[in-house]
């Protein structure tokens, strides 16, 4: 398992727009990606999901994944939650 | 007759009433018999398919880097979210619902969920899941579109709330303006309202007063909703919308331009604001931020006092509108010349010298506290200057900040993320003027409020009309209280800024920045004329007025010199 802990930086959260780029790129992996935060965890595939996370400013996540291309799925995603906003 | 609403996009429109309804009302609640099952998750699959072809026949007409592309591909990535179909699959299974009364199920648990979210802005997108909720039982129920195909003749539609996608979908060559129940100003279809520039009201209250093709004139200034108007209403409706076209025709070339002089020094010009509606103007003008937030209105029409989560919502707004510009908020200024339901403040002999400003809320610490941890709260979210009006004495500050501390205390137990503040107060009588060199320590800013100085300067009530023609609100005493508090804010480092009338003033404006006044903040009616009045002449000939201003003694001679030299 390959995983990255990374902290929001964008000033409105991963809000729709943002969430929803990063469910379109996480999808085209074929392994799980998953991201933990405030002790739940979603997949980052899934739109339903992900938003009820609270990926507000300032939190830490953990993305992890396992698998094939799991560690460029991994530095692909939180690359995403650190930049969006 | 007429009903209120919030202006999210501005201007003035005529046409005929279309209500937009609502499916949500006709729901089976029954158990579904298990035979039914198969065929009902068949219905969901069926529907959301439909739905999802629909908004991708709408997704076809857009640029795909506009503003609502993505946001209508988030409604289609939704709809066809693996973990979202099972949930509704199961529920329909499980419980044996029929398919829309699991879709209102499963769709207002995830609206509660995100509801529930600390920060407001994404607590909004509850909206945009319950809108998209209703349109899926629509679509369960065989209605996919809203019909609105055929519409020949100006309307100005009504409805509950759209989503980005329904907006996206309006035949929007025959809608001339949109009227919502629901809604905030950051609100999706706020956006998109403005950026298509048809005039919109928000949170307004239509049911039982309108049926369908009545006439309609949209105020989007002034946030009236007339209702079958009569000719005289009409006449003086068009005369203001050709007044408004004009206006914001003329504006256009300056709303790009920066404030600034001739020799391009940049001049921080930012506006006043009373309301939400405002801030709608704003985005029309192109100020700097907001340099006076006036938080009165909130207590307008209402019984009680407005509470943190509901001023924190309102202040997030207001952040979020401003996009990374300064947002100054003034913290409540009430006293007993107005009339306040919610406070029910004793009646005093002489209001304007009574428990006014931030008196009355050091005598009531609680409600000051309440406004306090709503803005240290919407910090963390943005840039805020905060300022407290009627400060004389630096005793003042000392109880203020102690209130700060324990409100940042109390976050600190209740787990809340706050930001930091720039502190600052409202410079409007003379001993605050006089006393500066003990406050100036402990502030970052000082706004000058001129209406008060003037009024507290001369003993001269600003309401009273025998009086104002012989205490205009500039005079030689006015300037000299600016120029005092220049002189002692440069030992401090310490940036001064005019929010008062004067600053409006397009030729007075010219002379406050000669004297050394770092920013003004004005009407948004009047910030594209003071861009151009600004303009005029370099730097060095402001300044030179401003000496020259300064010298004159007599009101008259003075005011007559400011008219003159621009």
């Amino acid at each position: 398992m390959y995983e990255k802990s990374v902290t929001i930086t964008a000033k409105h959260g991963i809000h729709t727009r943002p969430a929803a780029l990063l469910v379109k790129e996480a999808k085209t992996y074929d392994c799980d990606v998953l991201v933990e935060c405030n002790g739940k965890q979603a997949s980052a595939k899934s739109l339903f999901k992900l938003q009820t996370l609270g990926l507000y400013h300032g939190i830490t996540v953990k993305v992890f994944a396992e698998g094939p291309q799991a560690e460029q799925a991994v530095e692909k995603v939180s690359e995403l939650l650190i930049t969006l906003s | 007759m007429s009903t209120p609403g919030i202006v999210v996009s501005s201007g003035i429109a005529f046409g005929h009433a279309r209500i937009l309804k609502q499916h949500d009302n006709d729901l089976d609640y029954r158990l579904l018999p298990i035979d039914e099952i198969p065929s009902e998750q068949a219905k969901l699959k069926d529907a959301i398919h439909q739905l999802v072809q629909h908004l991708n026949v709408g997704l076809g007409k857009l640029e795909p880097d506009s503003e609502h592309y993505l946001l209508i591909e988030a409604d289609i990535m939704f709809l066809e979210d693996e973990e979202l179909i099972k949930q509704l699959l199961n529920t329909i299974e499980a419980q044996q619902f029929a398919a829309c009364v699991a879709v209102e199920r499963v769709f207002a648990q995830q609206v509660n969920l995100l509801k529930a979210m600390e920060d407001p802005y994404l607590a909004n997108r509850a909206q945009d899941v319950h809108c998209l909720s209703n349109r899926l039982i629509s679509a369960i129920h065989g209605s996919i579109s809203h019909d609105l195909e055929n519409l020949t003749k100006p309307t100005i539609l009504l409805a509950n709330d759209l989503t980005p996608a329904e907006f996206a979908l309006l035949p929007l060559e025959n809608i001339v303006g949109i009227v919502l129940k629901t809604g905030g100003l950051t609100s999706h279809t706020a956006i998109l309202a403005r950026s298509a520039g048809i005039p919109a009201l928000l949170s307004c209250e239509f049911d039982n007063v309108i049926q369908n093709n009545q006439a309609l004139a949209l105020d989007a200034l002034s946030g009236q909703l007339h209702i079958s108007p009569i000719e005289s209403e009409l006449k003086a409706l068009k005369k203001l919308k050709a007044d408004d076209l004009a206006h914001k025709q003329k504006l256009q070339k300056f709303k790009k331009l920066p404030a600034q002089t001739l020799d391009n020094q940049q001049i921080q010009l930012m506006a006043n604001v009373g309301s939400l509606s405002d801030f709608t103007h704003l985005s029309e003008v192109g100020a700097d931020g907001v340099g006076l937030f006036r938080t009165e209105f909130m207590l307008m029409n209402v019984s009680t006092m407005p509470t943190e989560d509901v001023q924190y919502g309102l202040y997030c707004d207001a952040v979020q509108l401003l996009n990374g510009k300064t947002l100054t908020i003034r913290t409540l200024d009430i006293g007993a010349d107005k009339e306040l339901p919610c406070l029910s403040l004793p009646s005093e002999d002489n209001p304007a010298l009574g428990v006014r400003g931030t008196r009355y809320f050091l005598q009531h610490p609680h409600l000051l506290k309440t406004q306090l941890k709503a803005v240290l709260r919407a910090a963390n979210h943005g840039s805020i200057r905060l300022m407290f009006p009627m400060i004389n004495q630096v005793e003042e500050l000392d109880q203020l900040f102690n209130l700060i501390s324990e409100c940042q205390q109390e976050l600190d137990n209740e787990e809340r993320g706050f930001g930091e503040l720039s502190y600052g107060i409202v410079v409007e009588t003379p001993a605050a003027v006089m006393n500066l060199a003990s406050m100036l320590p402990r502030l970052q800013f000082v706004s000058i409020g001129t209406n008060d100085l003037t009024q507290y300067a001369m003993a001269a009530d600003r309401t009273n009309p025998r009086l104002t023609k012989l205490f205009p609100s500039l005079s030689p005493a006015i300037l000299t209280l600016i120029k005092m508090t220049l002189d002692e804010s440069k030992k401090h480092n310490i940036p001064v800024s005019v929010c008062g009338e004067l600053a409006s003033n397009p030729n007075v404006a010219p002379i406050l920045i000669g004297m050394g006044i770092a920013e003004l903040s004005v009407n948004v009616n009047s910030l594209l004329e003071l861009k151009a009045a600004l303009s005029k002449h370099d730097l060095s000939t402001y300044q030179r007025w401003g000496v020259e201003a300064l010298k004159l003694q007599r009101i008259e001679a003075l005011n007559h010199y400011v008219s003159h030299c621009s």
